[in-house]
């Protein structure tokens, strides 16, 4: 990444104890991901650890292991999907078919799995696959772009749920029970996170 | 399960306890009805089940599964349901405004749509009453529609960063912009607090300053004698062999319970009542009850809602504060000018980083995301929102049906079909374009626009034929006198504004209707 965090050293977990018990521990917790899946399989998620890396730009595995822990949670839930487009695989089979077509396609491409391709190339096939161009048969029972935007929705909500993510980009965080008080265009409560560029 | 009525037949059994449910049991109740209101969801207590967090509180809205369909597939959930006692009132943001005489006549005014079998002055009164009785929050003078104040309680003071940056963008232009009128305190009310400006109120108020009727009219309701039961999913409404409603059935925690009822009420909002009138049909109604116009889940609208999002120079901290403060309705009504008819309202629009990263990674400028998205996430203190709330034709063809698919009830699964009209389509156009202005007003860069939409209106739309309508304008369905729905599904038209004040508004209504109707030994 060549650009820099505005707040390289605001730490959004510094301000915790001025949180409510309960959002204090729904943040704490994304600090320690579990690594045993309901749902996905050992090899779906090394797959999906690495299409995460690539969605993210990001390879820190603290944050990867976070997403995952999401992931499996979200499809091992009994909970509805909100919405599905008529004709569309479940969510469940769309990211285990999807999975699954992804690999395939690496091996008929390039004879290795899609984890042990170079970066550039894996980024390739999801820009083929966010433009329904990931073209082998694999595709015809796998909606290319419908997959490729579950995958970008599930993984961006995770990452950017994140308190190291929050740090990064300067956000406030949980705000309860203190709120805000200065609120005028470019003033700072003094726990906000302060700009440091020179 | 511990009930009060469970052998009983109570006077009114309230589907939905929601924006209108909420309501209906408090009137109705205080009127010393024998009332229960049943709930799909969970009953929360906001000081433990709430939480300043995003991803966590997604559970606000209606998850379960829509098949959606059409040229335009809605996305279904939090942007416009709720799932829980308060329904959508306890994540709303809070704007409460009212529509305009012009929205009750679109066919007289425009040739588009139909009249509302009422008219803004047969809704007035009950706009004042909800509004004092929460005590919104609003300016000394609204500039447009009917109303122009003074609202109960003063605007709200201060603003975010993104109201007053949306402000300066509009009064560059000669464009009007006021405070947003809010169901949120700016003093302290009925024990409540005034707001923090935390800025959560899609996630749920913790400190009790946005009002909902999780907080306000269902406790009233239940110490009026309401009995409110939660997680309890309503899969029929029961008939009896004259034809009348004799009360609904229910399942809670995998066990079918029922409950009879003189008068059954559905406020279950625009997927599910229909839905649930499908679910019910028997010999009598084969096409759902209620259903005997064919009108039954059609012409239901939404707002469009797309979001332009700006890059700024200097910050701007789009997740504090209130995130709508500042509203226009400056293009609310028609403009012979414009390539449209009816209009919209805009708001500034704050967004915590989540629904920020939903919107811009796949925005109309297309994915967004790997390296790129991190490189602009790091801006996210440097943009400023701007959404629209515009009015959406109804059309026959956008519909609430449903398909085989079943789900843990064994129910049915709707199906939600929706495109755009041409006009709607302009309308968007033309609103895209303004709030772009208002952006680069302010001294921004419009970098992202990103399609959505927000709430839901009709299905069961009003009227005084009972040939093309499903309800009286007392939400009284034409076919069973003793079945009401009350709730947004029975809307004409969809309005350009946020449409929580005027469902409020009709369920205080319908609720003197049913008062004076029961008195008169009518139902």
């Amino acid at each position: 990444m060549s650009k820099r965090s505005h707040y390289p050293t605001y730490d959004v977990m510094k301000e915790k104890d001025e949180w409510d018990n309960h959002t204090q521990q729904i943040v704490s917790n994304r600090l320690h991901p579990t690594t045993s899946y309901s749902f996905l399989t050992q090899e779906e998620s090394t797959i999906l650890q690495t299409i995460c890396k690539q969605l993210t730009g990001d390879e820190r595995e603290s944050l990867i292991l976070y997403i995952l822990d999401h992931i499996d949670q979200t499809l091992s839930s009994p909970i509805g999907e909100g919405q599905r487009k008529v004709g569309m695989p479940k969510a469940k089979e769309l990211i285990r078919l999807g999975l699954e077509a992804l690999e395939q396609t690496s091996q008929e491409k390039y004879q290795i799995s899609f984890v042990q391709l170079d970066k550039k190339t894996q980024l390739l096939l999801l820009n083929q696959l966010s433009n329904e161009q990931a073209l082998t048969s694999k595709w015809n029972f796998v909606p290319q772009r419908e997959l490729f935007k579950k995958l970008l929705t599930l993984t961006l909500e995770a990452y950017y749920s994140h308190p190291l993510v929050w740090s990064e980009i300067g956000y406030g965080g949980p705000a309860y029970p203190r709120g805000y008080v200065r609120t005028q265009l470019g003033q700072l409560d003094p726990w906000e996170a302060q700009p440091e560029d020179e | 399960m511990n009930r009060k009525y469970e052998n009983e037949e109570v006077d009114v059994v309230i589907v939905g306890a929601g924006a209108a449910g909420g309501v209906l049991a408090h009137e109705l109740s205080k009127a010393k009805m024998k009332v229960v209101v049943l709930d799909a969801g969970p009953m929360r207590d906001p000081q433990k089940d709430f939480a300043s967090d995003e991803l966590t509180m997604k559970n606000l809205g209606w998850q379960d599964t829509r098949i959606v369909d059409g040229q335009d597939p809605l996305t279904m959930g939090h942007n416009n349901s709720g799932r829980g006692v308060g329904g959508g009132t306890v994540h709303f943001t809070g704007v409460f405004l009212r529509f305009h005489d012009v929205d009750f006549k679109a066919r007289t005014i425009d040739g588009v749509a139909e009249d509302w079998p009422i008219s803004y002055e047969d809704i007035a009164p009950y706009y004042d009453k909800i509004e004092n009785e929460i005590a919104v929050s609003g300016p000394k003078y609204f500039p447009w529609g009917n109303f122009h104040g003074p609202y109960p309680y003063p605007e709200r003071e201060p603003l975010s960063p993104n109201a007053y940056m949306f402000q300066n963008g509009c009064e560059k232009l000669g464009i009007e912009s006021t405070v947003a009128p809010l169901a949120i305190l700016s003093a302290p009310f009925e024990g409540r607090p005034p707001c923090i400006n935390r800025g959560f109120c899609n996630q749920g108020c913790m400190p009790d300053a946005k009002f909902s009727t999780l907080i306000v009219h269902i406790p009233k309701a239940i110490d009026e004698g309401a009995e409110v039961l939660p997680d309890c999913m309503v899969t029929r409404v029961l008939m009896n062999n004259q034809g009348k409603a004799a009360g609904v059935e229910f399942i809670h925690q995998g066990k079918t319970h029922q409950q009879k009822a003189k008068l059954v009420i559905l406020s279950a909002y625009v997927v599910e009542t229909p839905r649930l009138l499908f679910n019910s049909a028997n010999a009598q109604f084969p096409d759902g009850l209620a259903n005997s116009s064919g009108w039954v889940g059609k012409a239901f609208m939404t707002h469009s809602s797309h979001d332009v999002y700006g890059k700024f120079n200097q910050e701007i901290r789009l997740y504090k504060g209130t995130p709508v403060l500042a509203t226009t309705q400056a293009f609310y009504r028609t403009d012979a000018n414009r390539n449209f008819v009816r209009g919209y309202t805009l708001h500034a629009h704050g967004a915590r980083p989540v629904e920020f990263v939903n919107g811009i990674s796949k925005s109309n400028e297309g994915f967004l995301w790997g390296a790129k998205l991190r490189e602009t996430m790091l801006n996210y203190n440097y943009y400023g929102r701007i959404t629209l709330v515009g009015e959406v034709l109804p059309n026959e063809k956008n519909t609430i049906t449903l398909v085989e698919e079943k789900d843990e009830y064994g129910l049915p699964l709707a199906k939600v079909t929706f495109s755009f009209s041409d006009n709607d389509l302009q309308l968007i156009s033309h609103a895209v374009k303004t709030m772009k202005e208002i952006i680069k007003a302010a001294d921004g860069k419009p970098e992202f626009v990103v399609p959505d939409t927000a709430h839901l209106m009709g299905g069961c739309r009003m009227g005084d034929n009972p040939t093309s309508s499903v309800v009286n304008s007392f939400g009284q369905t034409h076919d069973i006198s003793n079945l009401f729905i009350c709730d947004a599904s029975t809307f004409v038209t969809s309005g350009g504004g946020n449409p929580t004040n005027t469902v409020m508004a009709l369920a205080a209504r319908t609720a003197d209707y049913i008062k004076q109707e029961m008195r008169a030994r009518n139902l």
